[in-house]
């Protein structure tokens, strides 16, 4: 049983400094405490600057003796980052998980790994390599992936504009609401949905 | 270098990078049976799998056995083990186990104390230590912890602590207490609770602990702290024993069963003694408090047992 008095704390707490710290979560799916999204802005001077990643969070019913599960949903090139599925490579998302560890840390901890990869422990085999080979070139896939997965405002605004139009809303809505919003495809949605 | 070369240059470079882009995005799909490419959950569904086949073989706290328990144990074992477990025979009747998880240290510290309590109904002591927990609670705020990673824990432990106090509604048997002890939600929470206590102690004296910490692990205190303490199931050394000792002011008694022995082929059973610290005072010097230890566990190497007295 997820200890959901601790997560709801743990909500308040991190998203009070989000802008400062650069971390957030939010509820992924309705009242569902147990499966939460988290999101992290990429670390200033490294290939992730400027880019925003999605984490998707599950609580194990153990949770928080029982580590959170975490998952990039953003697509990134990192050596302890699967760049097929997300899947992460963390000690502290495994054995050296602690309940004295909290998900804002957890996320924290991810946004370093960001700055610092560690590619003598990969999840990643092929991004370790060219990381530890042709550093440059990693550089370059990794600031590619970020600008082409990790910056919506990078998505083209007509894309979007027919994107939602082809949803049913009526176009001078859409470009007003997409303004409104800044770019941000999801958060126009949200708008146009709720009226 | 002129603006033309740079912007060739530059579209060089975004070029090759294109490339790499597609062969990466090609070549990340290969090596599927690689051990890298387990995921997290995998990892940890093994570990849990591990832990549950050790679950089977003996509960957390495991029940009272005579001594001849453990001789049983080395019937055709060193020569030198099975003439220490005499030794122990002539102060010691009987043996207690904890499980081999990792957190038998402080599954020993914590089955022990209670049952001391329970036994002793000493009210002066249980007023002592929850001046201590208090303290405890203290240095974690001191040290940054946000209080509700720790608030739980505390509350579980001082609830067991009431509880064992007998004449209130909440008290407990000596059967209910092996009962809680060997249910998941109160003994790990009590054993996280003494991981928070070690922890706090460890980092409020980090000059103290430090060269200790170096000389068994190359780590920093922090590091330390986060790596071998905080996290269940990490096995308890020297410095766990001495923080958590000192920090809840419980004196603790150690027996050494190993194969060393003298020189002369005199044998003897090694113990140690750790005996609270206070270290208050301006200059930081640590003046050892006398106490008699409330409880004796038995050490073989990579595990504590708890021994009882004649």
């Amino acid at each position: 049983m997820v200890d959901y008095a601790r997560v709801q704390k743990e909500l308040v707490e991190c998203n009070r400094d989000k802008d400062i710290s650069g971390v957030s979560i939010e509820l992924d799916n309705g009242d569902d405490l147990s499966h939460l999204s988290g999101r992290i802005t990429g670390p200033i001077a490294s290939p992730y600057e400027g880019g925003i990643f999605q984490i998707d969070i599950r609580l194990p019913g153990g949770y928080p003796f029982e580590p959170p599960k975490m998952q990039f949903i953003t697509k990134v090139w990192h050596p302890n980052i699967s760049s097929q599925n997300g899947a992460i490579c963390l000690d502290i998302l495994k054995d050296q998980w602690s309940p004295a560890l909290t998900l804002k840390t957890a996320l924290l901890s991810l946004q370093a790994l960001l700055s610092s990869p560690e590619p003598d422990d990969p999840q990643d085999a092929v991004v370790a390599q060219q990381y530890l080979r042709d550093y440059p070139t990693f550089v370059g896939t990794a600031r590619y992936w970020t600008d082409t997965f990790a910056k919506r405002a990078s998505v083209g605004t007509e894309e979007k504009v027919q994107k939602l139009v082809e949803m049913g809303f009526p176009e001078v809505l859409v470009r007003k609401t997409l303004d409104i919003v800044g770019g941000d495809e999801n958060l126009a949605l949200e708008k146009l949905c709720t009226g | 270098m002129g603006n033309n070369e740079k912007v060739a240059v530059a579209e060089e470079e975004k070029k090759s990078v294109n490339e790499v882009v597609e062969v990466a995005i090609e070549t990340s799909y290969v090596d599927n049976d690689d051990w890298a490419t387990y995921r997290d959950d995998e990892v940890m569904q093994q570990h849990n799998a591990i832990q549950a086949e050790e679950a089977h073989k003996l509960p957390f706290v495991g029940d009272k056995e005579p001594l001849s328990a453990l001789a049983a144990e080395y019937q055709s074992g060193s020569p030198i083990i099975q003439e220490k477990i005499k030794l122990l025979g002539q102060s010691f009747s009987a043996i207690r186990r904890t499980r081999g998880d990792g957190n038998c240290f402080f599954r020993c510290f914590m089955f022990a104390y209670l049952e001391h309590i329970l036994e002793s109904q000493d009210k002066a002591e249980v007023d002592r230590i929850k001046a201590n927990v208090e303290q405890c609670k203290k240095t974690l705020q001191n040290l940054g912890y946000a209080e509700f990673t720790f608030e739980d824990f505390f509350a579980l432990f001082l609830e067991q602590l009431e509880s064992v106090m007998q004449g209130n509604e909440t008290s407990i048997s000596h059967d209910e207490l092996l009962t809680r002890s060997r249910d998941q939600s109160v003994s790990d929470y009590v054993v996280m609770f003494f991981r928070f206590v070690t922890s706090g102690e460890v980092r409020r004296r980090a000059e103290f602990f430090e060269p200790f910490i170096l000389g068994l692990s190359n780590m920093t205190v922090e590091k330390f702290c986060k790596a071998s303490v905080e996290p269940m199931g990490e096995e308890s050394d020297h410095v766990h024993i001495t923080a958590l000792s000192d920090a809840l002011g419980v004196a603790i008694r150690v027996m050494y069963l190993d194969r060393s022995s003298c020189d002369t082929g005199s044998v003897s059973v090694n113990h140690h003694d750790f005996v609270p610290s206070i270290s208050d005072s301006p200059n930081g010097t640590t003046n050892a408090v006398a106490a008699k230890p409330v409880m004796t566990l038995l050490y073989r190497p990579g595990h504590y047992d708890i021994l009882y007295s004649k």
